[in-house]
């Protein structure tokens, strides 16, 4: 147990962080943990968690992807515009946008890992063009309003439970079984630990760098769409938010941005923490600008005080020479 | 007087107990060589003495002062300089940039002096002879050997009065190895201390004056170096006796060819080569550095490209990556040069390091097994003794010869009988070197070929059953039985004229 904790030393901080911000906010506006409320802070931190999915992967094999604001947004734009409203057309929509999200991904992952193109610059060139294809495709106009099935997943419940947490769950899941239970999990490490040496090890290196960009190109456009259920309609810059939140999730939840460790039951409380924070802020009565700074400076903060270096000043880090 | 006394030094890391109770001393313009085996506790007694890392009990006298450095700069101050075992240089910058890292020459206006900077890097370089190094080069383009030259400038560029070697002739091809020797000499007769820490008992012998030695973190014996057999040191080191490094050479290979290359080239440096391997047979690859050697291990594990033919086991094969030339039974496995930037993944477990290029052996239905991969694990580590607390513990903390060990390992797991095995000894103490090569005749007995390249040359003339001797990218010539000597490597090396 002990060793669990050492090793997972960042995540079980990041959780214990979750649980002093929650009871804190409690007491800045108490019904903060009313059962309500704590269901609408789960679905909204389910978006951040589901987009930051992704990104876990991609950070964690030392890469990052700067395009999920508009792979987000065009697949909530362009399921709003096929389906026009209507739940039957999302039997083809939603696999067609899904594998859209996934191609995206493939080309980002291509051109970072076969053409060698620095994955910040590469990621940031699709975000773009993707953004100046949306505005070509729309016009600008407003979308049609979002199917209802859409809306179910987003804003229904079953029983007592949001769906989309239980989406979330199921994906939760998936992932912990990927990264600690699948020789993918291992590779993905090794790259980013080491390109050189997971490559002189056999890791099938391009291979593991394309799919964890295909991997955040489906997670983005997965909540694209369940977002326009939430908002009830697609719009033109709802992905934006979802960049630094992604990355701030990733490492709240201990990761290095330099790849090689991490863990997506990290980016959970990651998300959380986030999302937290949003209801923190309003109850201290600030004005929306000095919201923002102090948004911004507290998750400086707690990703200062998770990282590798700030737990370096306390524990003093053991790093050998020779 | 001693010029350093050291008494009941003790050092743990968590539960692993580095030293304990060690103590030392030594005199200035004495050569004192520092043994003991791979984990004994060698590197971080030098790593205490020169600031890099603190004691937890004991004390150090220098100059029957109480000495603590908090730091290597501290240490510096007090004239203590070492060159580490695992280079702690900067890729990114140059070489003289590297020597004068943090200590730079200021102009009036405090910017570098970079005029300055290249004087002082020339004359040192031209003071202690150093083999010809290119002060503007790019640390990253170095060879491992030249980078370690360049490491070595480092220490001397702060004028130590005590400088510590942690094994630097380790990286070095003879010639160079040669050169270090006799500048150790050299700055023992100018009145310096040097502590010299080598697992090449040749070497050891050649220069040092005395000698103490370590195991398991104390202090062993102290001798004078003219007064103790070869012997006696190998077995207080080991704590058991030794019959023989070399193991005998029976011949166990068989006319089938493993691996035969023809007319292979890669970049600039490596030109037309043919040979083959056959089944059971251990064949030595030599030459002077620079000839070749890491290039054609490289480019037949598939990390360089080339071209020209290869044949496994008798079917042509192209490999385009290592990933393909380590697939299945008739692969190829390497162990490569760089041990930190190639092999090992040091901020990660003994277990995942060992079992990283086999994971997949592990899952069933897409999900990992971890109790096969401990057994694994476990058997590999009682197979090859290395002495980590658990597999847990990060490779990064592990000892110089047991990362190496590691590596070997890691090696062994894959399923290739086609081994190209370049230095698998360095860093490794003689008890271990003697299992290695016994392991290599064992494995060549089972029908393994083993392709082997080593920068310290008995190795060579004791375990290869023929030597192919590297110059200028070829093959200058194929040493068999009587004529395998390193005096005929090395005219093979240089003689144009030997060309078989
Ligand atoms: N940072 C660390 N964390 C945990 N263990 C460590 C650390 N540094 C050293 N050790 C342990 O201390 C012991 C002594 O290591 P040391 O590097 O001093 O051995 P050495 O004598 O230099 O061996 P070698 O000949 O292999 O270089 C080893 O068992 C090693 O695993
Ligand atoms: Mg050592």
């Amino acid at each position: 147990m002990s060793a669990f904790l050492a090793r997972n030393r960042l995540i079980v901080l990041a959780y214990a962080g979750m649980v002093v911000l929650l009871l804190v906010t409690a007491l800045f506006s108490p019904g903060f943990l009313s059962v309500s409320n704590m269901r609408s802070t789960v679905v909204l931190a389910a978006f951040v968690g589901i987009v930051a999915l992704g990104q876990t992967f991609v950070i964690i094999g030392g890469g990052i992807d700067l395009s999920v604001p508009w792979v987000l947004n065009s697949a909530a734009i362009v399921m709003a515009l096929l389906c026009g409203g209507q739940d039957l057309p999302l039997v083809w929509v939603m696999p067609l946008l899904l594998a859209g999200g996934a191609f995206i991904g493939l080309i980002n992952g291509v051109g970072v890992a076969q053409f060698g193109v620095p994955p910040i610059i590469m990621t940031l060139a699709t975000n773009v063009i993707l953004q100046g294809l949306i505005l070509v495709l729309t016009g600008g106009s407003p979308t049609p309003s979002a199917p209802a099935l859409i809306q179910y997943l987003s804003v229904g419940r079953i029983g007592a439970f949001p769906v989309i947490a239980l989406i979330w769950l199921a994906l939760t899941l998936v992932a912990t079984l990927l990264l600690s239970k699948a020789a993918f999990g291992r590779h993905l490490y090794a790259l980013g630990t080491s390109a050189t040496v997971a490559e002189f090890s056999g890791v099938p290196t391009a291979r593991t760098t394309i799919l964890t960009y295909v991997i955040s190109g489906l997670t983005a456009a997965f909540a694209g769409m369940l977002l326009t259920g939430y908002s009830g309609q697609a719009y033109l810059g709802m992905g934006d938010a979802y960049l630094f939140t992604s990355i701030a999730a990733v490492a709240i939840g201990g990761a290095s941005i330099l790849g090689g460790s991490g863990h997506y039951l990290g980016t959970v409380a990651g998300a959380m923490v986030l999302t937290i924070l949003t209801g923190l802020l309003p109850a201290l009565n600030l004005s929306s600008g000095a919201l923002l700074i102090v948004y911004g400076a507290v998750i400086l903060l707690t990703v200062s005080i998770g990282s590798e270096t700030f737990a370096g000043l306390g524990g003093k880090m053991r790093r050998k020479e020779s | 007087m001693d010029l350093v006394t050291v008494n009941g030094l003790s050092k743990r890391y968590g539960g692993i107990v580095a030293l304990s109770e060690a103590t030392f001393s030594a005199r200035a313009g004495e050569v004192h060589a520092l043994l003991g085996e791979n984990g004994a506790g060698k590197s971080t007694f030098i790593q205490i003495l020169s600031g890099a890392v603190q004691h937890d009990g004991g004390s150090i006298l220098v100059d029957g002062q109480d000495y603590r450095p908090a730091n290597p700069d501290a240490a510096q101050v007090r004239g203590i300089a070492a060159v580490f075992q695992e280079l702690s240089l900067i890729p990114d910058l140059s070489v003289e940039q590297n020597i004068w890292f943090r200590h730079e020459p200021r102009t009036l206006l405090r910017t570098v002096n970079r005029a300055e900077m290249r004087r002082k890097t020339l004359a040192l370089l031209e003071k202690y002879n150093f083999p010809v190094l290119r002060p503007d080069q790019e640390l990253r383009r170095l060879t491992l050997a030249e980078r370690q030259i360049v490491e070595i400038a480092k220490g001397l560029a702060k004028d130590p009065r005590i400088l510590i070697l942690d094994e630097a002739t380790s990286a070095l091809p003879a010639r160079e190895a040669e050169w270090l020797l006799k500048l150790t000499r050299q700055l023992a007769a100018e009145g310096r201390l040097v502590i010299f820490i080598s697992h090449r008992m040749a070497e050891v012998r050649a220069i040092a004056d005395r000698l103490t030695i370590f195991r398991n973190g104390s202090t062993i014996a102290v001798h004078e170096a003219n007064a103790v057999s070869d012997n006696e040191i190998v077995t207080q080191m080991i704590g058991r006796h030794l019959d023989r490094l070399y193991p005998e050479r029976i011949a166990t290979a068989t006319d089938r060819i493993a691996l035969s290359v023809k007319n292979f080239s890669s970049g600039s440096r490596l030109s037309g080569v043919d040979f083959a391997l056959r089944e059971g047979e251990v064949l030595g690859v030599g030459g002077l550095q620079g000839h070749g050697q890491r290039e054609l291990f490289q480019a037949l594990f598939g990390a360089s490209k080339a071209s020209g033919t290869i044949e496994l086991w008798g079917k042509p094969v192209s490999i385009a990556n290592p990933r393909q030339a380590l697939i299945g039974k008739d692969g190829i496995a390497l162990v490569p040069e760089d041990r930190r930037g190639q092999g090992l993944l040091l901020t990660k477990s003994v277990r995942e390091n060992l079992t990283l290029s086999v994971i997949r052996r592990f899952t069933e239905n897409g999900l990992l097994s971890r109790q096969k991969e401990a057994a694994l694990v476990k058997e590999m580590v009682d197979f090859l003794r290395i002495k980590a607390g658990t597999p847990e513990q990060l490779a990064g903390t592990l000892s110089g010869g047991n990362q190496q060990k590691v590596i070997f390992g890691k090696m062994l797991l894959t399923q290739a009988r086609v081994l190209l095995l370049y230095d698998p000894t360095r860093g490794v103490d003689v008890g271990t070197k003697g299992e290695i090569f016994q392991l290599m005749r064992d494995l060549a007995a089972k029908g393994y070929a083993i392709l082997f390249h080593s920068s310290d040359m008995p190795e060579l003339v004791h375990v290869a059953d023929r030597v192919l001797v590297m110059r200028n990218g070829g093959v200058a010539a194929t040493l068999e039985g009587d004529r395998i000597s390193e005096a005929g490597i090395l005219r093979a090396a240089m003689l144009e004229s030997e060309a078989a």
